[in-house]
């Protein structure tokens, strides 16, 4: 461009013009801005989010202490100690997730053989004190029976794709 | 106690004299040493003077007696089908079902059986004169369909021939 | 022919001895085949078909594990017939094999896993129901869920070729077989827990370890049994320090790849309840938890206080024959520096009058491995299969050859292997059966008969059996005499051993000690033995042996590992002893209400899977281990405490930083020695012949109640071999008595007594109660001892 042109253009002010052009054009489109809080992103029902561990509908946990999400774990958050149950099924007496440790990947999901350890949407949680983040089964098991509708909701949706 | 020699009460006298006889026989035929050789004979020994069936005592009296472990004569016992650990009825019928009966009709045979005998197979009836029994082939492939009542074999099975069987059976 | 033969296995040639499998040709050119039922250690029973493989020229695919090589065999474990055959035999295997894997213990570690990924196809075609198989009940040590057999048969075989008692079978036929023992009977087996690791699939599992963990978890650490005198190889798994399991390690020279029961299963006591956390100090009557340094100080005030006020030759030092060399060692040179030689590890043993004569330790005279080769044995006062079990699995092997063993004991024990000459008698005419035995030796032989013995022998007669024994043991080419833990703590066990030294030495064969605890050998070589410093070295300062020091009653006791109302060849006085002394410390991982009452302070040590150590096995082996797990921080392992207490009291020469430090100073000093010490024959002053009238005490030692920790395995105590709950006696002792079986009688003996019931079995010798060390609580006298019987 020559130096001409230039000068013609700051002097009749056309880049300020095109600037406030864009702007006008943005004001009348659609907005894309979410206002969180009040406002939320749609989720995938894949989304990672808080883990829960769920039960069966006759209230017995799913979860047998196989142990594979323990050994998938990548960033070795979870704990897992087991026993035999006085019923003779094999049961977690334990299940620590610390989530200080956890990297939201998913594998426990993915490795779970009875879709026990499963993450929810849940993503606005916070502790305030040391050791509100490391969930423990008890926990887990009550976000579990808390969200049950929308966890099996998830799964289902996400049925299609597996 | 399981660390002394096992002195429990011996059970070989649930063998009677006629029984011991017949399986020392059966015993010499061996090697001194591999007296457990002779175990299917005095399976069968046991079983037919106790009226056709083995009991666990019996088994266990049949072990002592050729010195060997109960769990192997018991093995021997549950393997073969011609040893019974139930009481049997006075007329034991083994029906064959084994392929070549089968391809020649025997399940009409066993429909028969039990139509007219009241019973299913591997049962006996009420008044304890028939066991039906599924056996494995019998080596009469020959004349099959067939089935063995008291140790005669029946071959070319039909319904006719199995009614009069069964009417000259007491 | 030659000895070799050349094959060729997938165009890789390949030398293999004549005769072997083609399996184990593969397995030595380091080639996979797939296999379940094969084991090296087994027969051959080629009923999973797994290992189906093409051969050149045969006309379909044959099983590797029982096809022999022949000369210039092309073999195929990798052409499309041999993976198609192998293909179909697993999708035949998994048809009734539950996908139970995520709940199985065997997950991780299954053959059947393995095989499916590596072998197998990648869908099922099946779509039937699968058969369901009802679980037996084995016992308190195996698990079972017979759904996930494949019957491969390996429980069976080892049952009849190992552990000698066929106790599973496979009865049934095809889909109807199950695994399972006559009519649910529980296995008896010392060596029952092998059948857990030679399943191939989750059906067999442990029953302790049920659930608790996975393989893949778990940290394995070498570490060496601290229950016999063989030394097996363990492999002791740990989860987060925490001893999750033990499996053996495989070492050909002790204990192939077996484990005893007890070594597998000891670990399950660590966790205890009775397990002492934090050293105690008793002040007055009251029990304080104090720390170290206080437990440590009292303790030393009090053994100074003694020291200053009794003499250091009140202070007596007792320590477990299964302590390691180090605790030992340590423990003898603190003793040996406060001026006091009163330590002995040999709390069993009752008779101690030929110790003079005694070798540098007392060795198995071959090695473990040795044993198999054996031509004859005989065995004095040993219960072997159940006492050494994987000793007792050499000698079965030997038998199975063709070996004689014989045997002269005070008991009919059962054993796994045919005995030639049982000579069962009360336990006083043990002496008088050996002596028989050495008289018909020097009417065979022309060796010399060692001094006295002529004169000794002059009124012995010798029958049959004697000379039955005799000729045997004379004209095997290995012949070993073995005298046997149950022998230890009879009075006469020096005329026993004198006798037993004459008939190796008359018949050329090797005299043999199959010690009690797993470091006997290593207490000596350290010199915990009142007569004798370490490495075998004559003692200025001779001390008192176990009997005279708990009969003397001393002012101050050490014990290390030691329960003395469990542990003693006397317990009643052995109790009394230490509640009459001044001041008794015990170094102790338990605790029990028998300690607060007679204990002044108590230390809390490790026990064998914390703390480093060695252990010298009977053939004088000398293994070492690092701890596998840890303990709570106020649990220490004994060597660092003795060490500590040596500093303390100004012993010099206690500056150890690790447990290897003291080793290495012993093991120097043992190989700058080098001591030969040997048996020194000792003529029996008298020839025992008479029986006492009063009845006598048979003190058996049970297997699972010889130290500690297995006193305290819950489902050790919960086999048949730990159940023993009543006294026997021989029908004719019953009649005299007028006893019958299940009569309720008081037992006394020693100033105690306690009831228990009564069984009648003629295994045990006339006029004699065989009643076992602990039986029914009891804290009774000597264990062969006169005993008096009451009816309740």
């Amino acid at each position: 461009m020559s130096n001409f042109s230039r000068r013609f253009k700051s002097l009749f002010l056309s880049e300020l013009r095109t600037g406030l052009g864009v702007t006008l054009r943005h004001f009348f489109k659609r907005k894309v801005t979410q206002r969180y809080p009040e406002e939320k992103t749609p989720l995938s029902p894949r989304f990672r989010g808080l883990h829960a561990l769920r039960r069966y509908p006759n209230g017995e946990e799913r979860c047998i202490a196989c142990k594979l999400c323990e050994v998938v774990c990548p960033a070795l958050a979870i704990t897992i100690e087991s026993e035999q149950r006085a019923d003779g099924s094999r049961r977690t007496t334990r299940y620590d997730i610390d989530l200080t440790k956890c990297i939201f990947c998913g594998y426990c999901e993915e490795s779970c053989p009875v879709d026990s350890i499963v993450e929810t949407h849940i993503f606005e949680y916070h502790g305030e004190q040391r050791g509100d983040l490391l969930m423990t089964k008890e926990k887990l098991l009550a976000i579990g029976d808390k969200y049950e509708a929308e966890i099996a909701l998830a799964r289902q949706e996400d049925a299609n794709y597996r | 106690m399981s660390l002394l020699q096992q002195r429990q009460a011996s059970k070989t006298h649930l063998l009677n004299a006629e029984s011991r006889q017949d399986i020392d026989r059966w015993v010499a035929k061996y090697p001194a040493d591999r007296k457990s050789s002779a175990v299917m004979a005095a399976l069968r020994i046991a079983q037919e003077q106790n009226a056709g069936y083995l009991s666990n005592d019996l088994i266990e009296a049949v072990a002592e007696y050729l010195e060997m472990e109960a769990i192997a004569a018991y093995e021997v016992a549950t393997f073969y089908s011609m040893y019974d650990r139930d009481p049997v009825g006075r007329h034991k019928i083994s029906v064959c079902t084994n392929i070549s009966c089968m391809l020649c009709g025997s399940d009409d045979v066993v429909a028969h059986l039990e139509k007219r005998l009241g019973i299913k197979l591997g049962e006996t009836s009420d008044d304890g004169r028939f066991t039906l029994k599924e056996v494995e082939c019998l080596g009469a492939c020959v004349e099959a369909p067939m089935f063995e009542v008291a140790k005669t074999y029946h071959g070319n099975l039909t319904p006719d021939k199995i009614d009069k069987i069964l009417d000259e059976l007491d | 022919m030659s000895d070799t033969i050349n094959i060729e296995i997938n165009g890789i040639p390949v030398e293999v001895r004549t005769g072997a499998m083609v399996i184990e040709a593969a397995d030595e050119a380091g080639i996979t085949i797939p296999r379940f039922c094969y084991h090296k250690k087994l027969s051959v029973a080629a009923n999973c078909r797994m290992c189906l493989i093409e051969v050149e020229k045969a006309p379909k695919p044959v099983p590797a594990c029982a096809t022999p090589v022949t000369d210039g065999m092309k073999v195929f474990t990798k052409s499309p017939l041999a993976l198609d055959a192998q293909q179909s035999v697993m999708e035949f295997l998994l048809i009734n094999h539950p996908l139970d894997c995520p709940i199985c213990d065997q997950g991780g570690e299954c053959d059947l896993q393995d095989i499916a990924i590596g072998f197998g196809k990648d869908a099922s075609r099946y779509n039937e129901s699968k058969r369901v198989v009802r679980n037996k009940n084995l016992g308190s040590l195996i698990s079972t869920d017979m759904t996930r057999c494949i019957h491969c048969t390996r429980c069976v075989r080892f049952g009849q070729e190992v552990a000698g008692i066929m106790e599973l079978g496979a009865p049934g036929r095809g889909e109807f077989t199950e695994i399972g023992t006559y009519m649910e009977r529980a296995v008896s087996s010392e060596l029952s827990g092998n059948v857990i690791d030679l399943c191939p699939v989750g059906a067999l599992t442990s029953k302790p370890y049920r659930y608790t963990g996975r393989p893949w978890e778990n940290e394995s650490h070498a570490h060496v049994s601290p229950h016999d005198c063989l030394g097996s190889n363990l492999q002791i798994e740990t989860r987060r320090h925490q001893v999750m399991r033990v499996l053996p390690r495989e070492n050909e020279a002790i204990n192939e790849m077996w484990l005893s029961d007890r070594d597998r299963f000891s670990y399950t006591a660590l966790q205890h309840e009775e397990r002492l956390q934090q050293p105690l100090i008793k002040q007055g009557s009251e029990w304080r938890q104090v720390d170290w340094e206080t437990a440590l100080a009292y303790a030393i005030d009090g053994l100074q206080r003694v020291r200053k006020v009794d003499g250091a030759e009140k202070l007596a030092a007792l320590i477990s024959p299964s302590s390691t060399i180090e605790e030992m060692y340590l423990l003898q040179k603190l003793m040996r520096g406060v001026g006091s030689a009163n330590i002995d590890h040999r709390l069993r043993q009752s008779d101690f009058s030929d110790d003079d004569g005694q070798p540098l330790f007392p060795a198995l005279g071959c090695s473990v491995a040795e044993l198999e080769d054996r031509d004859a044995v005989l065995l004095i006062g040993s219960n072997i299969r159940k006492d050494q079990p994987i000793a007792g699995h050499r000698l079965r092997k030997a038998s199975r050859r063709g070996a004689h063993i014989m045997c002269v004991n005070p008991v009919d024990y059962a054993f796994n292997f045919p005995v030639d000459e049982n000579i069962v008698v009360h336990p006083e005419l043990m002496a008088r059966e050996l002596a028989s035995i050495a008289k018909a030796l020097l009417t065979l032989t022309a060796n010399a008969a060692p001094a006295g013995l002529n004169v000794l022998l002059e009124n012995v007669e010798s029958g049959d059996a004697h000379l039955t024994i005799a000729r045997h043991l004379q004209t095997a080419s290995n012949a070993s005499v073995l005298i046997g833990t149950q022998a230890m703590s009879h009075p006469q066990l020096s005329t026993l051993r004198a006798l037993a030294l004459a008939i190796s030495e008359l018949a050329g064969a090797s005299l043999g000690y199959l010690t009690e605890g797993a470091n006997a050998a290593g207490a000596w070589i350290a010199g915990a033995v009142p007569h004798r410093r370490h490495a075998g070295e004559h003692s200025p300062l001779t001390g008192l042996h176990t009997r005279e020091m708990l009969n003397t009653g001393m002012s101050a006791y050490l014990l290390l590992n030691v329960e003395p109302e469990q542990d003693c060849a006397n317990p009643a006085a052995a109790v009394r002893a230490v509640h009459e002394a001044d001041f008794v410390v015990s170094l102790t991982p338990y605790i029990t209400d028998d300690m607060r009452a007679y204990a002044d302070v108590l230390l809390p040590v490790a026990t064998f899977a914390e703390t480093s150590g060695t252990y010298v096995n009977a053939e004088g082996k000398w293994q070492s281990f690092a701890a596998s797990a840890s303990t709570a921080d106020d649990i220490k392992p004994a060597w660092k405490v003795l060490r500590v207490m040596g500093n303390l009291l100004d012993v010099g020469g206690f500056d150890y930083l690790t447990s290897e430090d003291v080793r290495d100073e012993l093991k120097g000093q043992f190989e700058t020695l080098t001591p030969t010490l040997k048996y020194q024959w000792q003529c029996p002053a008298v020839m025992p012949t008479k029986v006492s009238k009063d009845l006598t005490r048979i003190g058996h030692l049970g297997m699972y109640s010889i130290d500690m920790v297995v006193r305290r395995s819950a489902p050790l105590q919960a086999t048949a071999d730990a159940q023993i709950e009543t006294a026997i006696v021989h029908s004719v002792t019953a009649k005299q008595q007028g006893l019958v079986a299940g009569d309720t009688v008081r037992v006394s003996q020693g100033g105690e007594s306690v009831t228990i019931s009564i069984a009648v079995a003629d295994a045990v010798p006339e006029n004699c109660v065989f009643l076992p060390m602990g039986v029914g609580g009891a804290v009774l006298g000597d264990a062969y001892g006169s005993i008096e019987l009451a009816k309740v």
